[in-house]
């Protein structure tokens, strides 16, 4: 289904000037049309802010934002799907399906074949076209600006012009906004493509990378502060180069965050310890605030023994609940239980420092998010609240609709219906 | 698909405004019950309708075929009662119409659920018996259940206390031409006997029967009584209700195996009082509700919003004798049953809505009785709270009979809410006789510095019941206002309280907020009391937050 991808000799690269004097390299498909190659349609910016709760935006921490959401429409009813990651939601953004049919159910999951845990940051990880191709197939330009490694990863060369995130901080491998709005910006001027795929990962890697948690909500709230100048220097940019009318924005989270305590971890492993029959017929894959476990141990036990674990499991006062990985409509990959803690709780496996973040997501806690569509574009509503049911999964059919893109085989997995989508944002 | 509705004609609007001279009949063309005569079937306690449905409205009248057949009297023929439903207040375009026969068995109240209707669509209806015909009333459907529906207004209502003074709370009410429904979250009448519970010291006007109700008899006249009261056939008449029931429709402070106000013996078994009022109940009220079913339910406005209707009586375990009994911490006592509570929390998590509104009878909120009150205020506090509260051994009182008293069961519910990401729910509270605007504090320990919020509550004070300045002898607004000061300093995360007024609340529910107003009667004792606003208070989508409103609704 998604073609042959070009490979990377097949790329040109290009080194170019931000407006902040740093330097930024993109690299191009060959054979893509250079600059303004559609000049005058619609343009679709999606910019996700990584992490960000939605009551975060705010008229005094975050005033670009908070004018987006009141000039446009916003959905107070927004929500992050199972499991509440960076990689998979940003896939169901960019295919419009459930995990079950993308392959990506987690950031983090146990590969049977490679018999080892690993993030799902290759571009093979993901089965299912996404809308990015499937624009690009339909002869529009796209482009990625990612600011983590793993997204840069999974979402490889899909889209016509990208951005490889430079530079990249230590511990949490992701390039700060300003660096990634810069090449956002960059990529607009040069090529720019009808639709951008940008995330800004600051609001969720500081809340990661603070070890101590002490200075947490100061460092949380400068990042906000600093996250929403660089979404004003992007509305800015568009205004002054005469892009806002056919500008179309929207701006979500991928997940929100929530704060655990250093007292309150939850181990499998340690659970698990006092059975060691079962302790070594189980691998963990550690998704902050999911677990997922998978029965390696011999196939005739696997239903008892699967049973058992999640009766341990449940039994914890930090657990919230445990699920077969097709009731969240996870496929295989997810394995055979996901466990979700309760808010204000973690997981931490094998040890209790294997995971030292207090800044935690991935479970029901951080289900809610920033949902908006604004922009300059004459037919979009304007200073609406809508109640609809929108999810990280509806980005894919509004996106595609507005160029008149059909769903792809099979159909979308959008729970809200398709007309309100189609009219999320107007039709180029 | 759905045709225009018809404009509200001037004779239309006459009619409605009637109801603020305390009219209750809206003007129908045919004869009219109000002039029913002798031998001839009279309709003489109103019309009602309740529980919207999308396609489906249950409406409610009561027929007194002979004038022997009087409610309670168990005497009279069986009768035919045909309703129709209409698009127009002149019943030119009928949308439905049927036959219910009702007779002694069930008091002669009738009940039919007119199906088959369009949603989001105000009809009017009517009921005919051997040819008289009934007051007309409006009603209106619900949305369809995908629908994006910009807007639901309601009044919010409990403690009508007929003793206690004149329903002018509800003659406002019914000269509002804005309201989608009326709530009614309990104390819809009073059980005591004349001189047992007032305005006061004076009964404004005194209970039939003149005794504590316990027999289905008394609770079927009792109900009859309500039902003749011009301001409260008004407002039945001008929208669907949707009801539940508190302690004061069987007896104070009721639980499963008794209350309060029963003295097993001389009033008989409790199951058999409480039957006798389950079943006036649900002959009486314009509800989805038969006797010996279950009541609470959960309705349903497009995306926008459900209603997950709550009943605290009838599957609680009882009070605790105090705040400082030991058996408050019981993980096993229960205020909703195990049944209810599964209900509760699925209508919480419900994802395909924005907001989770409760009709939830009694406080949720978390609420300390300050140490520093003084004797005769904490009198007039256990006064209105219907509780002992203990001479401040062991830190603060509160109130046993409220979630409060079942505080395993609320941190069940608030575990819902943080541990789902659940946001917009709000309880909607009666009980108390007084208004207050509470958030829920996700950790009381650190909400005064963190404000995290799982929740909100809005209560209504009462139509009529006493509350601290009646309790206390004092004028309005004077000894309340230093204990609302000590309450709302004890608990940060009240944010309004009015422990004095009476009169009723205007709730409005859109995509981008929640907004209840508080209007309060001038003067309850007075027949033609009129109501002024009083205060407004605002749920921002999203934020589980309060904050003052910056006006009263328009």
């Amino acid at each position: 289904m998604t073609g042959q991808r070009p490979a990377l000799d097949r790329r040109s690269f290009l080194r170019l000037t931000a407006a902040s004097g740093a330097a930024v390299v993109l690299s191009t498909a060959v054979g893509s049309r250079p600059a303004q190659a559609a000049p005058g349609g619609l343009r679709v910016y999606v910019v996700v802010t990584d992490g960000m709760r939605p009551e975060e935006i705010d008229p005094v921490l975050t005033p670009r934002l908070h004018r987006l959401r009141t000039e446009g429409t916003w959905f107070p009813a927004a929500r992050s799907l199972p499991v509440m990651e960076t990689i998979p939601n940003h896939v169901m953004m960019m295919t419009g399906v459930r995990p079950d049919r993308s392959g990506v159910p987690a950031n983090s999951v146990y590969d049977r074949a490679e018999a080892t845990v690993r993030d799902l940051d290759r571009p093979t990880d993901l089965r299912f076209p996404t809308v990015i191709e499937r624009l690009r197939s339909a002869g529009h330009s796209t482009g990625t600006v990612l600011s983590k490694a793993y997204l840069y990863g999974i979402f490889g060369e899909r889209a016509d012009h990208r951005w490889e995130p430079f530079p990249l901080l230590p511990v949490t491998e992701h390039a700060p906004d300003a660096a990634t709005m810069d090449a956002m910006l960059a990529m607009v001027d040069r090529f720019d493509p009808e639709f951008v795929f940008t995330n800004l990962g600051d609001v969720d890697r500081v809340g990661h990378s603070d070890l101590t948690g002490t200075t947490l909500r100061l460092a949380r709230t400068a990042a906000l502060a600093s996250t929403d100048l660089q979404i004003g220097r992007l509305v800015d940019h568009l205004r002054v180069t005469g892009r806002w009318e056919r500008t179309a924005l929207v701006v979500l989270a991928d997940h929100s965050m929530d704060w655990s305590l250093p007292t309150d971890l939850i181990s499998v492993d340690a659970i698990l310890r006092t059975r060691p029959d079962l302790r070594s017929s189980i691998q963990i894959a550690q998704n902050g605030g999911a677990d997922l476990l998978y029965w390696t141990g011999p196939a005739a036990s696997r239903q008892a023994g699967v049973a058992e674990v999640r009766r341990l499991v449940a039994a914890h006062p930090g657990v919230a609940s445990v699920h077969a990985p097709r009731d969240l409509r996870l496929g295989p990959e997810a394995g055979d239980l996901v466990a979700y803690c309760r808010a204000g709780w973690r997981f931490t496996d094998p040890t209790p420092l294997s995971n030292p973040i207090p800044g935690n997501h991935g479970h029901p806690a951080t289900e809610p998010i920033p949902f908006l569509v604004s922009g300059g574009h004459p037919r979009l509503s304007r200073g609406a609240v809508s109640s609809l049911a929108v999810r990280t999964i509806d980005v894919a059919p509004a996106v595609g609709a507005a160029f008149g893109l059909g769903a792809p085989r099979g159909g979308y997995d959008s729970s809200v219906p398709a007309d309100a989508l189609r009219r999320l944002i107007p039709r180029g | 698909m759905t045709p225009p509705l018809p404009a509200v004609s001037r004779r239309r609007a006459l009619q409605v405004g009637g109801a603020l001279t305390g009219a209750a009949v809206l003007g129908t063309s045919a004869p009219t019950a109000a002039s029913a005569a002798p031998g001839r079937p009279a309709f003489s306690h109103g019309v009602a309708s309740g529980d919207p449905l999308p396609t489906a409205v249950l409406l409610w009248t009561r027929v007194t075929p002979t004038s022997a057949a009087t409610p309670g009297s168990g005497t009279g023929p069986v009768v035919s009662v045909e309703w129709e439903v209409a698009t127009d207040d002149r019943f030119r375009q009928i949308a439905r119409r049927g036959t219910v026969r009702t007779g002694p068995d069930r008091d002669h109240t009738v009940k039919a659920d007119a199906t088959g209707l369009t949603p989001a669509r105000t009809y009017w209806y009517r009921f005919r018996c051997q040819g008289v015909v009934s007051p007309v009333g409006r009603t209106r459907t619900a949305p369809a259940d995908d629908a994006a529906v910009p807007r639901l207004r309601m009044a919010v209502v409990s403690c009508a206390n007929l003793q206690a003074g004149w329903f002018g709370a509800y003659r406002s009410l019914a000269a509002r031409t804005d309201l989608d429904l009326v709530l009614h979250l309990g104390d819809y009448l009073y059980e005591y006997a004349p001189g047992e519970y007032q305005a006061r010291d004076v009964v404004v006007r005194p209970h039939d029967p003149p005794r504590e109700m316990v027999t289905l008899a008394d609770h079927r006249r009792r109900h009859a009584q309500y039902k003749s009261d011009p301001d409260l056939q008004a407002l039945h008449a001008v929208a669907p209700w949707v009801v539940t029931w508190d302690d004061h429709e069987s007896a104070n402070d009721a639980w499963s195996g008794g209350a309060e106000n029963h003295t097993p013996g001389a009033e008989g078994q409790w199951t058999s009082r409480r039957a006798a009022s389950q079943r006036a109940y649900a002959e009486w009220m314009p509800v989805r509700y038969e006797a010996g079913g279950r009541l609470y339910r959960r309705l349903r406005c497009g995306r926008l919003a459900n209603l997950s209707m709550l009943d605290l009586r009838t599957y609680r375990d009882q009070q605790v004798a105090s705040p400082v009994d030991p058996a408050l911490g019981d993980p096993g006592r229960t205020l909703t049953g195990p049944d209810q509570m599964a209900f509760l929390l699925e209508g919480l998590a419900d994802p395909s809505v924005q907001w989770k509104l409760v009709g939830n009878p009694v406080m949720i909120a978390p609420v300390q009785f300050p140490s520093t009150l003084d004797t005769r205020v904490l009198q007039g506090v256990e006064g209105l709270l219907g509780v002992d509260l203990p001479d401040q051994v062991g830190g603060l009182p509160y109130n046993v009979d409220q979630w409060d008293g079942y505080p395993a069961e609320r941190a069940r519910v608030l575990a819902r809410l943080r541990d789902g990401g659940i946001r917009d729910a709000v309880f909607l509270t009666g009980d108390i006789h007084s208004g207050w605007a509470a958030e829920l504090p996700s950790d009381p320990l650190t909400y005064p510095v963190t404000g995290d919020s799982l929740g909100t509550e809005l209560v209504c004070t009462s139509v009529t019941s006493d509350n601290l300045d009646d309790i206390l002898g004092v004028p309005p607004r004077t000894a309340s206002l230093g204990v609302e000061t000590a309450i709302r300093g004890a608990n940060p995360h009240v944010k309004y309280l009015d422990f004095d007024s009476h009169g009723y609340s205007v709730l409005e529910v859109t995509p981008a907020a929640i907004q209840m107003d508080w209007f309060v009667l001038l003067d309850r004792t007075s027949r033609t009391s009129g109501a002024v606003w009083s205060s407004s208070w605002q749920v921002a989508a999203g934020s589980n937050r309060l904050s003052p409103a910056a006006g009263r609704l328009s």
